[in-house]
């Protein structure tokens, strides 16, 4: 059986199938969008017991042409880089379903249709080999999103889903240019016609078109992930949507750029990323930095979060741009980790927000004696983002610490601050509605966190803990990959001390 | 043989403009008898363009017919079997428009027969004065058509400033093809190639020619800077009707200047970069990019949907120039298939806005249509399908159509011209989401609300535009093979 083909395009079947549904019939369309999602998770995890672990190119591989006029192709395949985004995104998409069971008044058909065609999506960008391929995913999965902000989304949403849609199709539609000049050149210089992101691997470009290649598809990636300055859209876009487009949005959805580095931007144009690796670094370290800053002085919980996503993503971008091995690989697993922990906080978000209508901080304090389970789950999901030893957060940051202190220490020793703010403004958080008296009476009898939403959490906080302690089933995975990255973009010792010497004189290993 | 200019099989190679007249002349006939009858027009309307589409595929012979100036070859397959479509999708909306405004009458389908027996001729004529014929045969329909709600000011206003600006866009077509005639002592498309061949130098002779007919065509075309007249028609023209004007006039219009564009190539600098060759085709880029940046910027600011969708229209023809800077087989296939694609989704969206019950003299805003994706959910996905479609966006036919444009355009070196495109398919993504907004995120005003209302032909038309938007967006290839093909062949003579 073709496994990608069938994890890719069971949840669209479903949403068809969820078209002639009856609208009255809610409990059903739930019921079903449950059980697709569940079914394609389970069919994810077929991946893990086929997987090689030897072996570093794709596997799962499946290839039908498609316009075979040019040289596009149905081209699925799996590796250590995106296997694990495909399993978070499976993961996701279950819990989302099942903790938002109660959430979602207005609308449930459309609701639970746009986040099937989303998970299509997302896993479609993270298999696809082709890049014409990978950009139809990587645009299809902005309708259904903008759809969940603008429908579901809060009081401000039209302006949100508006300014996501814009900043993104930006970005992409400069990089579609840039993919068919890209396709161009390789045919022009006596290469097939193709699109075929291994057969485009190497190819050879003028300096000046690889640098304007290299800031198409960069801009494209960075609007995605977001990159300080381009970053604008993201607390706005939090801030309105709805929990589960919240959580799929910084799950998921934002790994979108930090993959497509990874797989397109680097690989493609290597020299050109070494060259401007110090302009990536240092956005990425005002990103980490002005994003914990900024996050320190919301008053608003989801905003705290989103901008905390700002900051933590910097440090994914830092670790591949650091261009070598042990970055690389933390940085993959901080996508994952990243996923899990952002995922928990805006869910968690959303039910204290469900039950009390209010995302101020001002408007809370002492609900750990109320909801002592919530605050509890809270805790660790907190904890985990923070980076406490023991749990996943650290051993991705650690990694990404470690691998661009060899780059760049400048760079390192002030994304390490970021660490430290991390904890400073999210325990901040943790103090302000948990502990101290209750001053507000409205907090004196809310609900406690429901058993779905529960549910939805502890394989969250499982796979944190599993992460934390034992990250090598995960690492191990990754590594022949990330190896085979290392030796096709040209050898992880040239690009260490390129990247050390054009941004700092001192320190040679 | 009768006569010399009659060759064996000139019957079979017009049967499909007989077939049309006929059955229009027919349509009247029983419009005239059995007045009763009004509900058999449409559907014998629908049988004679299927009729047509069938005949045209089976009986007709490729070849050159009456002495050398009617050809009749794959592209102009695939150029007639885009007019039918059209036609035939106007028909399905027109039906429950007409009926609805109590205006039904068999001349309506008639004039569209017979336009589009008209713009077949501009499709297969290789003398300019062919191409002229079907010209005015199709612009004198579609005055008629445009004044069809012949009660209506705004109809009737809309009618006048087509024929006027009409008037002088074909005086102007007419004025450069007399220049071109004095220049190459020909109006066949065959012997001014051979001339310009033989020329080698742009005299200024030829370029007040060349001038003169891309003003004339681009008025037909709504091509920025002879637009103005297209939003203030198609607000005024019943809506099937501005649907059908915004599409297959302008495909006619195209495969006529991609057969003299052809003709041109020696002078046009085909492969040598003489500078002195270069001016005429920089006047075509320029036209492209205004048009782009003109229809997209304005159409932001539109509240009236025709209105909006006919900047919108400026903007797409602004991107099928690109394709036609440089003339080869990639490109007319790029156009070839833009046509079609265009045609399904832009006779879709208005046919969505052509259901909304309304008083015709007043706009149709885009108030009309808040919250119809949930009160009315197919007419909803439609209109939202045929909107990411005409912005471009996978897995719609849009993004295909629009990918193959600027795949040629990067091919041919017209890298520049294709940045603008992007950046200006950028902004277009703003109006057309806002449809989408309308249609899903804004709650119609209680005592506001325009429902639509549209019977089985209606819906049978937006479900053959959404199934083939869908189908062409995610498998194109056959349609590509067969565009390919054809496009081939023309440029082969």
């Amino acid at each position: 059986m073709p496994i990608l083909s069938t994890i890719l395009w069971l949840p669209m079947a479903a949403a068809i199938l969820l078209l002639v549904f009856p609208r009255s019939a809610v409990n059903a369309i739930k019921g079903l969008a449950l059980i697709a999602s569940i079914v394609t998770f389970f069919f994810s995890l077929l991946l893990l017991r086929g997987w090689d672990d030897a072996q570093a190119g794709f596997q799962f591989a499946e290839r039908i042409p498609w316009i075979p006029q040019w040289g596009i192709s149905y081209s699925l395949g799996v590796d250590g880089i995106s296997l694990w985004l495909v399993l978070l995104t499976t993961l996701l998409t279950p819990l989302i379903f099942l903790s938002q069971w109660d959430a979602v008044k207005k609308h449930p058909k459309e609701y639970f249709i746009s986040f099937l065609v989303m998970e299509t999506a997302m896993i479609g960008a993270f298999i696809a080999n082709d890049l014409i391929l990978f950009y139809v995913f990587f645009e299809l999965m902005l309708l259904p999103m903008y759809l969940v902000i603008g429908v579901w989304g809060g009081a401000n949403r039209i302006y949100a889903a508006i300014k996501f849609f814009l900043f993104t199709i930006t970005g992409s539609l400069l990089m579609l240019l840039a993919i068919l000049y890209l396709a161009f050149q390789h045919s022009h210089l006596g290469g097939t016609v193709t699109f075929d992101i291994l057969e485009l691997y190497g190819t050879q470009l003028t300096p000046a078109a690889a640098v304007a290649m290299f800031f198409a598809f960069s801009l494209a990636f960075a609007i995605k992930v977001p990159l300080f300055p381009l970053h604008t859209w993201l607390p706005d876009a939090h801030v309105e949507a709805p929990t589960g487009g919240s959580i799929i949005l910084a799950g998921v959805m934002l790994k979108m750029g930090t993959y497509g580095f990874l797989r397109f931007v680097l690989p493609f144009f290597p020299d050109t990323s070494r060259a401007y690796a110090p302009l990536l670094i240092t956005l990425s370290v005002i990103g980490i930095i002005y994003g914990a800053l900024v996050a320190w002085v919301q008053p608003d919980m989801k905003k705290l979060v989103a901008y905390s996503s700002v900051s933590h993503l910097g440090f994914c971008v830092l670790g591949i741009f650091a261009m070598n091995e042990t970055a690389i690989t933390g940085s993959i697993l901080q996508m994952v980790n990243h996923g899990l922990s952002t995922g928990a906080l805006f869910l968690l978000v959303g039910v204290i927000y469900e039950r009390r209508h209010t995302r101020l901080l001002a408007d809370y304090g002492g609900l750990g004696r109320t909801m002592p389970l919530f605050a509890t789950l809270f805790v660790i999901a907190v904890l985990s983002s923070v980076g406490l030893p023991g749990l996943n957060g650290f051993i991705g940051e650690f990694l990404i610490l470690a691998g661009s202190f060899q780059a760049s220490p400048v760079a390192a020793t002030l994304a390490a601050t970021g660490v430290i703010l991390a904890a400073i403004y999210l325990l901040w958080l943790v103090q302000k509605v948990f502990f101290g008296p209750i001053t507000n009476d409205a907090n004196r009898k809310v609900r406690e966190i429901a058993w779905n939403e529960v549910a939805a959490l502890v394989p969250i906080v499982v796979l944190m803990v599993w992460i934390g302690v034992h990250p090598n089933t995960f690492l191990k995975k990754m590594e022949p990959s990330v190896k085979k990255l290392m030796t096709d973009i040209g050898g992880q010792r040239g690009g260490d001390v390129q990247v050390a010497s054009s941004t700092q004189p001192a320190v040679s290993r | 043989m009768i006569h010399p200019l009659l060759e064996p099989g000139w019957m079979q190679a017009i049967l499909p403009e007989l077939i049309l007249s006929v059955g229009g002349i027919l349509l009247c006939l029983v419009a005239a008898f059995a007045p009763r009858a009004k509900e058999v027009l449409a559907p014998l309307a629908l049988i004679i363009f299927i009729a047509t589409a069938w005949a045209e595929n089976l009986f007709v012979r490729a070849g050159d017919y009456f002495g050398g100036t009617y050809e009749v070859s794959a592209i102009t397959l695939v150029f007639d079997l885009t007019f039918l479509l059209a036609g035939m999708l106007v028909t399905l909306f027109g039906r429950d428009y007409l009926e609805r405004e109590n205006i039904e009458g068999g001349e309506f389908y008639a004039l569209l027969m017979w336009g589009t027996v008209g713009m077949m001729m501009m499709a297969k004529g290789l003398d300019l004065l062919i191409v002229i014929l079907g010209l005015e045969i199709l612009s004198i329909c579609i005055f008629v058509l445009c004044g069809y709600h012949r009660r209506i000011a705004v109809s009737n206003e809309s009618s006048l400033k087509y024929f006027l600006m009409g008037a002088f866009a074909t005086g102007f077509i007419l004025y450069g093809t007399a220049l071109f005639y004095g220049a190459t002592g020909s109006t066949n498309i065959g012997i001014m190639a051979w001339q310009f061949g033989r020329m080698q130098v742009v005299t200024p002779l030829t370029t007040i020619a060349f001038v003169l007919l891309m003003a004339g065509f681009g008025f037909k075309l709504a091509l920025a800077p002879f637009h103005a007249w297209a939003p203030d028609v198609y607000q005024g023209a019943p809506t099937p009707v501005a649907g059908w004007l915004s599409v297959a006039p302008k495909a006619a219009t195209l495969i006529a200047l991609i057969r003299i564009f052809h003709a041109m190539a020696p002078l046009l600098g085909e492969g040598k970069d003489t500078a002195a060759k270069v001016p005429w085709m920089n006047m075509v880029a320029v036209l492209s990019m205004l048009s782009m940046i003109v229809g997209n910027a304005v159409a932001i600011v539109q509240r009236d949907l025709k209105r909006m969708l006919a900047y919108s229209g400026i903007a797409h023809v602004g991107y099928m120039m690109i394709a036609m800077l440089t003339v080869r087989d990639e490109s007319v296939a790029a156009i070839a298939v833009y046509t079609i694609v265009y045609a399904l989704m832009n006779i879709g969206a208005f046919g969505v806005v052509s259901l909304l019950v309304k008083n015709e003299n007043d706009p149709h805003t885009l108030d009309d249509i808040a919250g119809l994706g949930f009160r009315r959910p197919f007419y909803g996905l439609a209109l939202a399908v045929c909107m990411f479609s005409l912005s471009g966006l996978p897995p719609t036919a849009g993004f295909i159509s629009k990918f193959y444009i600027f795949k040629t355009a990067i091919e041919s070196g017209h890298t520049t011209v294709a940045l603008v495109g992007i950046l200006a398919s950028i902004i277009s993504v703003y109006y057309y989401l806002r449809v989408v907004y309308y249609l899903y995120m804004k709650e119609a005003p209680e005592a506001y609300a325009v429902e639509p209302a549209g019977g089985v032909f209606a819906t049978g038309a937006l479900m053959i535009a959404m199934v083939g938007i869908m189908a062409i967006g995610i498998y194109p290839t056959p349609l590509f093979q067969a565009a390919g093909e054809a496009a081939r062949r023309l440029l082969e003579q």
